[in-house]
């Protein structure tokens, strides 16, 4: 539990250092796209962040908003992958 | 406010609307900017087609250059239909092809290096590229993930993910072509003491499909605020050749031929004129449904789209900041 919640502190500041946002702006379930944190780029470099950071494959069905619209999303999403 | 139909874009009366634009664009050329005349880049697509038309009908033919621009991934219809326009309206035009200039950028070896980064097998000289959304992604609520499709030789085709560095690459590279054109645009219009008349739509606009001081440089875009179908009205009022108005919308822009649809807009464009207009003006997504004959939940998809594009291409619509005012005798 303890490891899910480092990794959601690392990827809003990852989050936060892109898209030049305050971290406190990015809560855990802070819509994104829908905020305009994230645009195309965004997704882009949050992908391969992910891929890079936590050894996973997005494959294109992952790319859903399920599973990249806000931090609560993003974990669920890493956490499946690395099971 | 007024009840939502199909036909609410429909101009009810083209001739006026036209006298309208028309007036505004003499006003703004010659007297505002104290211009002789106006020229439009024109590629045989309907945009350009009815913004030359305007031109020519407000400001007099004989003060209309109309500047064809290819280059060697350009469609050969282009010019063909161009000329025919020009022609139509009895106004001047003159080729630029601007290959050597982009081949001197750097348009195309930094464009294909970054494709072969993806896609290794791809041979610029024998196969063509496109950088595509999948449909399957398109009903997603999420920012439009870009991958290139390079179509070989032989007819097969291959599409992938686009990594960050790889997409800015190709998109940065591939902008060389609009930011050319804007600049043999205002040699053209500099060497005459005329004005840039730009051809972007509303949707181009607002939903930032242009190249910021590319496309989007110019000194007026009269057609601006125009919904792509009311475009169409307008060219069949002002009788722009039928192939022309028959004519699929591309980008021009890669070397395999794209529709504006499957690069940028995911929607035909009657249905995203009547959604952008009821998002724009606050009609209620269950009314517009029943109209577009979509979801109600796919048309809050639309309006979370739009108003996502409106937000995130700010950055494209910003003139040069210039408020840094700080300054005091």
């Amino acid at each position: 539990m303890e490891i899910m919640t480092i990794k959601k502190e690392e990827i809003k500041a990852f989050i936060a250092e892109t898209s030049f946002t305050e971290m406190d702006e990015i809560k855990d379930d802070t819509m994104l796209f829908e905020e305009g944190i994230f645009d195309s780029m965004g997704l882009l470099n949050l992908i391969a962040f992910l891929e890079e950071n936590y050894g996973i494959k997005t494959a294109d069905t992952d790319l859903v908003e399920e599973n990249f619209q806000n931090l609560n999303a993003i974990e669920k999403f890493v956490a499946s992958k690395m099971q | 406010m007024k009840s939502f139909t199909p036909d609410i874009l429909r101009i009810k009366n083209p001739e006026a609307l036209t006298d309208k634009i028309c007036q505004k664009l003499k006003e703004d050329v010659f007297r505002r900017f104290r211009r002789k005349g106006g020229v439009v880049g024109i590629s045989g697509g309907i945009d350009s087609s009815v913004t030359l038309a305007l031109a020519a009908r407000a400001l007099g033919s004989e003060r209309v250059v109309g500047v064809l621009l290819p280059e060697k991934d350009s469609s050969p219809d282009s010019k063909a239909l161009a000329l025919k326009l020009a022609d139509k309206y009895g106004v001047q035009t003159v080729e630029e092809n601007i290959s050597d200039a982009l081949s001197g950028f750097g348009c195309y070896t930094r464009r294909d290096e970054a494709v072969k980064r993806i896609v290794p097998e791809y041979n610029p000289a024998t196969d063509k590229m496109k950088i595509v959304i999948p449909k399957e992604l398109l009903e997603q609520n999420l920012p439009p993930v870009f991958y290139v499709t390079v179509i070989f030789q032989d007819g097969s085709e291959i599409s992938r993910r686009l990594s960050p560095d790889a997409y800015l690459q190709i998109v940065a590279a591939s902008n060389f072509k609009q930011r050319s054109r804007m600049a043999m645009l205002y040699y053209h219009a500099e060497a005459r003491y005329y004005a840039v008349i730009g051809t972007p739509n509303k949707h181009e606009v607002k939903q930032g499909f242009f190249v910021k001081f590319g496309d989007g440089g110019a000194d007026m875009m009269p057609i601006g605020n125009l919904y792509k179908t009311q475009v169409y009205q307008l060219a069949e009022f002002l009788e722009v050749p039928r192939e022309i108005i028959e004519r699929t919308p591309t980008t021009d822009t890669y070397t395999a031929e794209q529709t504006q649809e499957e690069f940028f807009y995911q929607l035909p464009f009657e249905k995203m004129d009547l959604l952008w207009f009821a998002w724009e003006n606050g009609y209620p997504a269950d009314e517009v449904a029943k109209v577009v004959e979509m979801s109600e939940e796919n048309v809050k998809k639309s309006f979370a789209n739009f108003e996502r594009k409106l937000k995130t291409t700010e950055y494209l619509r910003a003139k040069p900041l210039h408020d840094y005012d700080f300054w005091k005798p």
